[in-house]
């Protein structure tokens, strides 16, 4: 099938098959890496990102559900050489270890915060309960979320 | 010496963040190059089988295939085989399947899903045998033989295999009166405890590419924690004349954990490569490839046995461990030694007596898990300490507390314990008060409520000639390049390591670049990123190349001066000799006079340290000198659902002797994460396997590792600051450590509130419930 999407506000028409992951289109055909693979099955959120304002898992999102869709990655949310208000605070809040988690949680927050700045602190934990991290313990990662959400109401 | 800023001991940010939080740091999988060619695997899917043919014609045909491969398509010879310490696997099965997940075939081709349309054209004909799981019953000496050759493959001295059997390393560990080790003792405990097979579930999952040049030269990048040991386990095995042929690259690790320690794809990848030579082979594994085909840890059934005087005096320790190693054995045996010895944790044993068995069983190899042997043995001595504390109605606490190491005490090896190796009982008691500082709600119709606090120790394995080095360049900016070959994998040594350096040559540590492009033809020597060690091994270099720079700088100044080295002061901008000075920039290519003529040379330095007086086991007491190690002490308050069993942990308290702490903040990160590894493991995590000797647990729901909700309610972390002597600023390894204690303190903890006695982890939800209602097992 022929497909219509826009990344990262750029308009791209590929050739896929319907049932071809949004994690392979971007990785493999955009070669937009900062979306990982942590398990090709939805369990893990490495490879979250934002379609049409909401977050999703790209390695359980099929071609076949895209067509014109809006997508934002990683590589989407920061302008030339200044970090977005998440990404900053997991650098400061110590969010990061291995990283290889980090851009599913920064795309989650991403769209949780664009959709409403104000949100509980129960749908926080709501939306980060869908993703794995092996080194953190998770409360550094809480951490910069809340800070996240401080810095993007002060904006 | 008037210190730069202090930025030791400071919370600087990742030195990695900006590259991670912005998509930009590549992993293996990230990596892309011209001519790729993708790999994929068949394997055996049954435990243990005779290979009787495997029929690749029709899959070679297929269309974009560019090989495929089996071990006899081949002619590998069944006894040319990789490993470091003993030498017992084949890069793919050959003439015989050990494990469900080994590899038996493998396609070559331009695309995945092509290799994948033709892995299922190969026709397999395979003579299974009977198989064994458990590591005990693979002990026996009438279990089915895994390796027909155990006892003739080449192996270093120290580990010794029993030939015809299963088992390719016993430990044995005396102390004392080793044969009457309980001849002073009043009361005597004794339990069998099982810790499980466990994955350590990196989220990045295991890949490498490998490449052969028509020059013979071999590029192989991995997500490996040890390029130095596979250039060695690669040039052994490939034959390799010159290591200067050998070029291993290492990009950022998604998390290892052990896991990616060793050696796991890469001498298959690199086999693949040298049949298609001038393109890049690339094998990223699955995530069920990760379960079933890189390595397992832990996965331990043993026995111990205490006893004490009606004091609470501890006497003697007398323990049986069985590791179920898996389908190969070289990656489990120094956890076989270093759980061997350890199981007596950071208690006072006037007589030891200790068995450790390394099994080959038909599992996935088993090898390093953070922790290295420490939590299976420790998890058995804590248990039973608080069972002496029930019998002789004692304070668990004090019991503890009387029989730690201290001053002058020699421990299960034979070493003296001295002041500077760090303060348990300040450890223990500053987290028994911790945890005092609110109180522990009395058994309530909902919940009972447990509390309980456990001593740990660790010391790094290594082998006994590890050391790291570093090269060490100033720029014309007094900008400072260090080349390290340690891996960072999340636990932050790019950022620790600037910091050391920092303040050894008093410049600020934005000025300091500690390279990350690991290649074993560029980077200098690094025995490997495990074992905790990066910071002070690591750390020692470069304090040692900083202060070869520093007196390089004064050489140069000497000479300009006229005067002795040794009245030349530096402090990071300049060095000065009475009422002269001369800035840093004016000498950091030599010093040019005005006419252009030049003395001195340009800062370029060198550092290295290896860890020293290690030594290998004595064969007959099994006593040696490992490194020294590191103390601290773990308490939990929890609460347990009377109606759901759910377990949650309300506050988990950590302590550590760290002897110095470079970075606080990323030192807690290592806390809370080693924590949540091993709550983990105390109550979630289990590889499974059915009937049919196939993992159950392939995926991170089935294998369920800890999420947000597993969280405790609050972390606490203290560190303890008694120097090492030879630690960089005083500081010794902490990464592995919080993940140790949580298994045992948490069944102490549920024994105290419930009365349940448990020695097998993990205990579920389900598992619990099923214990409320019975009132025990
Ligand atoms: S890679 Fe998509 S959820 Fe794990
Ligand atoms: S930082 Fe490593 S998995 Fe989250």
């Amino acid at each position: 099938m022929e497909l219509n999407i826009i990344v990262n506000k750029k308009a791209y028409t590929f050739e896929v098959e319907p049932s071809d992951s949004l994690l392979d289109i971007l990785r493999e055909k955009l070669n937009l890496t900062g979306t990982k693979n942590g398990c090709k099955q939805g369990h893990c959120g490495a490879c979250t990102v934002v379609v049409n304002g909401k977050a999703v898992k790209s390695c359980i999102t099929k071609a076949r559900k895209l067509e014109n869709a809006n997508i934002v990655t990683i590589e989407g949310i920061s302008s030339d050489f200044s970090l977005h208000a998440i990404q900053e605070a997991f650098i400061e809040a110590t969010g990061v270890q291995c990283g290889f988690c980090t851009p599913g949680y920064i795309m989650e927050l991403y769209a949780l915060f664009n959709a409403n700045p104000e949100v509980g602190k129960e749908d926080i934990n709501k939306a980060l309960e869908k993703h794995l991290c092996r080194c953190t313990g998770y409360k550094p990662i809480v951490q910069s979320a809340m800070l996240a959400q401080q810095k993007i109401r002060k904006e | 010496m008037k210190l730069y800023g202090k930025v030791v001991g400071t919370n600087i940010p990742r030195a990695d963040a900006k590259e991670k939080v912005t998509g930009t740091a590549l992993f293996i999988d990230d990596l892309r190059f011209p001519r790729t060619l993708i790999m994929k695997v068949l394997r055996a899917k049954v435990p243990h089988a005779i290979i009787n043919s495997i029929n690749i014609d029709n899959a070679e045909k297929m269309p974009g295939v560019h090989k495929v491969f089996t071990g006899k398509s081949l002619g590998l010879d069944k006894n040319h085989l990789f490993g470091t310490c003993i030498f017992d696997q084949p890069p793919i099965a050959i003439d015989k399947v050990r494990h469900a997940g080994e590899v038996i075939a493998v396609v070559i081709a331009e695309t995945e899903s092509q290799a994948l349309v033709a892995i299922k054209e190969i026709d397999v004909n395979l003579e299974e045998l009977p198989f064994v799981l458990d590591a005990i019953e693979a002990a026996d000496p009438n279990a089915p033989l895994i390796h027909e050759q155990n006892g003739n493959y080449r192996h270093v001295p120290t580990f010794v295999p029993i030939p015809k059997s299963n088992v390719f390393y016993m430990y044995q560990l005396k102390k004392g009166d080793h044969e009457e080790v309980f001849k002073d003792a009043e009361i005597i405990v004794e339990d069998e405890f099982e810790y499980p097979l466990m994955n350590h579930a990196a989220i990045e999952p295991h890949g490498a590419i490998a490449r052969w040049d028509h020059t013979g030269d071999i590029h192989v990048w991995s997500s490996s924690q040890a390029p130095f040991v596979l250039r060695e386990v690669l040039s052994d095995y490939f034959d390799i004349k010159q290591m200067t042929k050998l070029h291993i690259h290492i990009p950022y690790l998604g998390g290892g954990f052990g896991g990616k320690s060793d050696y796991t794809i890469e001498p298959l990848v690199t086999l693949a490569a040298k049949l298609v030579p001038g393109y890049h082979v690339k094998f990223v594994l699955t995530r069920k490839e990760v379960f079933i085909g890189s390595v397992l840890g832990r996965g331990m059934k043993g026995f111990m046995k205490l006893g004490a005087k009606s004091d609470g005096t501890l006497v003697g320790i007398e323990a049986t461990q069985y590791y179920s190693d898996g389908a190969y054995g070289d990656t489990g045996c120094n956890v076989v030694l270093a759980g061997g010895h350890n199981c007596v944790g950071p208690y006072y044993f006037p007589n030891c007596n200790l068995k450790s068995f390394g099994v080959y069983t038909n599992s996935t190899p088993v090898g390093a898990f953070r922790g290295y042997g420490h939590p299976e043995g420790q998890f058995m001595v804590e248990r039973l300490i608080d069972k002496i504390a029930l019998k002789l109605d004692m304070n668990p606490n004090q019991l503890r507390m009387k029989n730690f190491l201290q001053h002058g005490d020699t421990n299960s090896l034979g070493q003296i314990v001295t002041r500077h190796n760090g303060d348990i009982r300040k450890c223990f008691t500053q987290t028994v008060a911790k945890l005092n500082e609110t109180s522990l709600p009395p058994e309530d119709e909902e919940y009972f409520y447990g509390r309980a606090v456990v001593g740990l120790i660790k010391s790094p394995v290594q082998t006994a000639n590890a050391s790291s080095t570093v090269f060490l360049k100033f720029n014309e900016d007094l900008t400072v390049n260090i080349s390290i070959g340690g891996v960072e994998m999340g636990q932050g040594c790019l950022t620790v390591l600037a910091q050391i350096a920092s303040q050894t040559l008093h410049i600020p540590v934005e000025r300091i670049r500690i390279n990350y492009e690991i290649n074993t033809q560029l980077t200098p020597y690094e025995w490997q990123t495990v074992a905790s060690m990066t910071t002070m091994r690591v750390g020692n270099a470069i304090i040692i190349a900083c202060e070869e720079a520093i007196k390089k700088f004064k050489t140069n100044a000497a000479e300009v001066w006229n005067c002795s080295l040794n009245d030349i002061v530096y402090n990071g901008t300049r060095v000065s000799y009475q009422d002269k000075t001369l800035s840093l920039k004016e000498l950091v290519l030599g010093y040019q006079y005005p006419d252009g003529h030049t003395l001195g040379n340009p800062i370029l330095s060198t550092g290295s340290s290896v860890v020293r007086n290690v030594t290998f086991p004595d064969l007959e007491t099994g006593q040696y000198q490992p490194y020294e190690w590191t103390y601290g002490s773990q308490g939990v308050d929890l609460k347990i659902n009377k109606t759901t069993g759910k377990i949650s942990i309300l506050h988990f308290v950590t302590a550590l002797d760290a002897g110095k702490i470079i970075n606080p903040a990323l030192a807690e990160g290592q806390i809370t994460g080693g924590v949540m590894q091993g709550i983990g493991q105390a109550l979630k995590e289990k590889i499974e396997y059915d009937e049919s000797g196939n993992m159950i647990t392939t995926n991170l729901r089935k294998y369920a590792i800890p999420r947000l909700s597993d969280m405790p309610e609050k972390y606490s972390c203290i560190f303890i600051e008694t120097p090492q002597p030879d630690g960089p600023f005083g500081a010794r390894p902490i990464a592995e450590h919080p993940a140790i204690g949580p298994p045992s303190v948490i069944l102490n903890a549920i024994q105290r509130a419930t009365g349940i006695s448990l020695t097998s982890i993990p205990v579920t939800t389900e598992r619990m419930l099923e214990l409320l209602r019975n009132g025990g097992e």
